[in-house]
């Protein structure tokens, strides 16, 4: 590709992908969905999308800013358990709590993260193992605070400044609206400066480091941020299913949110939610054949790194159809020429 | 003088971090000494105490029969994971692809999905109940000693690990494979140039470290009478703790910080209750990243 190719301004054709994928989560699927009105089929079409806002908030971790995490289901887990004390202990409501999860995610996530960010491969994916075992200890063994084992029913559904929004079209509307703009939040992040600077924390972080990248700050807002989007997920699961128990974040769900990472190519984000509707709908659909699901994970994550090493959409073209379809980058300066990602 | 019941609580920290050690013996083998991250090593301890014990529930053999098909279950489970979800990632042997992170990621992801689907069949086909051990297998007859309370099964943990630990040591220091097992993990590219079949010798060392780790399955699942298939999960942490504190390539280092992480596990029951007893690990793990990156007997290592 040479490089008037990559400096075309190309505003005619851009967002139309967007567009097409707006219609069908907002229009085309919920017909669908009333259509059949099934609660089964709402319930998988809202666990999709909690692991879409799930593998894309790791895709920003592990994929751009290229740090193994294997923690992250404990920060979905401590966003969960948020919406939920606050909801049983303080009436609050959906409204107040999603937000506050997230913040405490993220504050959890600073905290652990400041002695730990200095780490690198190995050593820190480790440490993120450990966090997320002693969050997930937490969660199973402070029974006067958590419910231990037992679990916290959530009595309050989702609702939006005292509108009540539980009804399974508006559930799924909530939802999808949600974790549409935290990707979208996901993306913008992913796709600048910001993300570039996270890609060359990846790729080499002395080098990084001499280049006047603070790699120790990045990697800690990093850390923080998919840890917020963590939390918000876990709000949306609390107070849709209604129901949490630890046994929804422990260390497999790590694997397995690392898994759909992965299998969709990592530092891909179009990679990561695809990755996640594969391993969240493809298990569903071999239901009738026996509890296949963990054992699927496995083997799609064995053989996409043997076949795919770069995933189901790699990085790189994942970055060509963002740079095509989003219009966002790769513009021309006044003087010609382009100078990067905006 | 001291009260019995920490003489007992001690005793049984270390028998527990016996347990670890045999763990941590061939866990460090592979991983601190040849440089491969290895995530199946939990479920080469787990193949290895299901091997035994449908060993011992189709036919009724001796003691000795049961730990060798286990260190034959063993041997071929290393071997065979070797070739799974490690060979096909060392397709390229150029330096740059040797040390780049992708490649070691890659084997660290595809042995975490090898794990996966080990433990997942083994789930599949034993049902994730515990399955406990007859009777007459069980090696905890119980032995006293002074005002302390021990098993037989203590003696032959220690007896089984001191033997590894003398037998690795005399491997590594005195013979021919042991020094190509060195001269890979000190530089798999320099190696080749003179003259080691490196291929062959990663995957001695992936038999022998499996080996042990399936002998350690199966002590573990005769000690504690209770086999199922995520038992590996928590002692593959453990080990994990061990090998980190211990300094990552020192075997002898990973035994006594296994020791170590024993009785602190034990005495932390007398304070708290057991469910909070593997957070003790996750500390110590915790603490000696960030304080002593180097573990606490290994040599100086590049970056943690």
């Amino acid at each position: 590709m040479n490089v008037s190719d990559l400096s075309a301004p190309r505003r005619g054709q851009g967002a139309l992908i967007p567009l097409l994928l707006a219609l069908l989560v907002f229009v085309g699927l919920p017909a669908v969905l009333a259509g059949f009105d099934r609660g089964y089929f709402y319930q998988i079409a809202n666990l999709a999308l909690i692991f879409i806002l799930l593998s894309a908030s790791m895709h920003l971790v592990t994929g751009v800013a290229g740090l193994l995490h294997l923690g992250h289901a404990a920060f979905y887990g401590v966003g969960a358990y948020t919406a939920a004390l606050l909801s049983t202990k303080f009436g609050l409501g959906f409204t107040v709590t999603l937000p506050l999860s997230g913040l405490v995610a993220a504050l959890i996530a600073f905290l652990v993260a400041l002695p730990t960010m200095r780490l690198v491969s190995i050593y820190f994916a480790v440490a993120t193992l450990a966090i997320g075992q002693m969050l997930y200890l937490v969660m199973l063994n402070w029974v006067e605070f958590t419910k231990g084992p037992n679990g916290i029913i959530v009595t309050k559904g989702l609702e939006l400044f005292g509108f009540s929004l539980s009804g399974r079209l508006a559930t799924y509307y909530t939802v999808a609206t949600v974790v549409a703009l935290c990707v979208l939040a996901i993306g913008r992040l992913s796709h600048s400066y910001y993300g570039n600077a996270l890609r060359s924390i990846r790729e080499d972080d002395q080098c990084a480091d001499a280049m006047g990248v603070s790699t120790a700050r990045l990697k800690l807002e990093a850390f923080t941020l998919s840890a917020f989007f963590a939390g918000v997920a876990g709000s949306l699961w609390a107070h849709m299913t209604g129901y949490i128990s630890p046994g929804d974040f422990k260390f497999s769900e790590s694997i397995l949110i690392l898994a759909m990472v992965v299998v969709g190519g990592l530092g891909s984000l179009p990679g990561a939610v695809i990755g996640a509707l594969l391993l969240i709908l493809l298990p569903e659909g071999l239901r009738a054949f026996g509890d296949f699901r963990n054992i699927m994970v496995g083997l799609v994550m064995f053989l996409s790194i043997l076949l795919l090493p770069k995933g189901l959409l790699g990085e790189v073209s994942a970055l060509q159809l963002a740079r095509r379809q989003l219009g966002a980058a790769w513009r021309n300066t006044v003087k010609g020429e382009g100078i990067g990602w905006r | 003088m001291i009260d019995p019941y920490y003489l007992q609580q001690l005793a049984i920290g270390l028998s527990l971090g016996m347990t670890y050690a045999l763990m941590a013996i061939g866990f460090t083998l592979i991983f601190g000494v040849l440089n491969v991250v290895n995530f199946a090593h939990g479920e080469v301890y787990t193949l290895g105490a299901f091997a035994g014990l449908v060993l011992i529930s189709a036919t009724a053999p001796p003691i000795f029969a049961v730990i060798f098909i286990a260190l034959a279950i063993g041997a071929m489970a290393g071997f065979s994971l070797e070739r799974i979800a490690f060979k096909p990632f060392r397709r390229f042997t150029d330096e740059a692809s040797l040390k780049s992170r992708a490649m070691r990621e890659s084997t660290l992801l595809s042995s975490l999905a090898v794990s996966i689907v080990v433990r997942e069949a083994l789930e599949i086909v034993f049902g994730s109940q515990m399955r406990s051990v007859p009777f007459e297998y069980l090696i905890n007859t119980p032995v006293r000693i002074g005002p302390v309370i021990l098993v037989t099964g203590d003696f032959i943990i220690f007896g089984v690990a001191a033997a590894m630990l003398i037998g690795l040591q005399y491997l590594l220091t005195r013979t021919r494979i042991g020094l190509s097992i060195r001269a890979v993990s000190n530089n798999p590219l320099g190696a080749k140039y003179v003259g080691i079949d490196t291929d062959r010798t990663i995957i001695m060392t992936f038999v022998v470290g499996s080996m042990m780790g399936a002998a350690a399955g199966i002590l573990t699942g005769l000690y504690y009478g209770a086999i199922f298939p995520a038992m590996g999960f928590v002692p593959g942490i453990k080990a994990f703790v061990a090998m980190v504190m211990g300094g990552l390539s020192s075997i002898p280092g990973a035994v006594i910080c296994a020791l170590i992480l024993g009785i602190s596990e034990s005495m932390a029951t007398t304070f708290v209750s057991s469910g909070w007893s593997d957070m003790v690990a996750y500390g110590f793990l915790i603490l000696t990243l960030i304080f002593f990156p180097n573990g606490l007997f290994g040599a100086r290592r590049e970056r943690v």
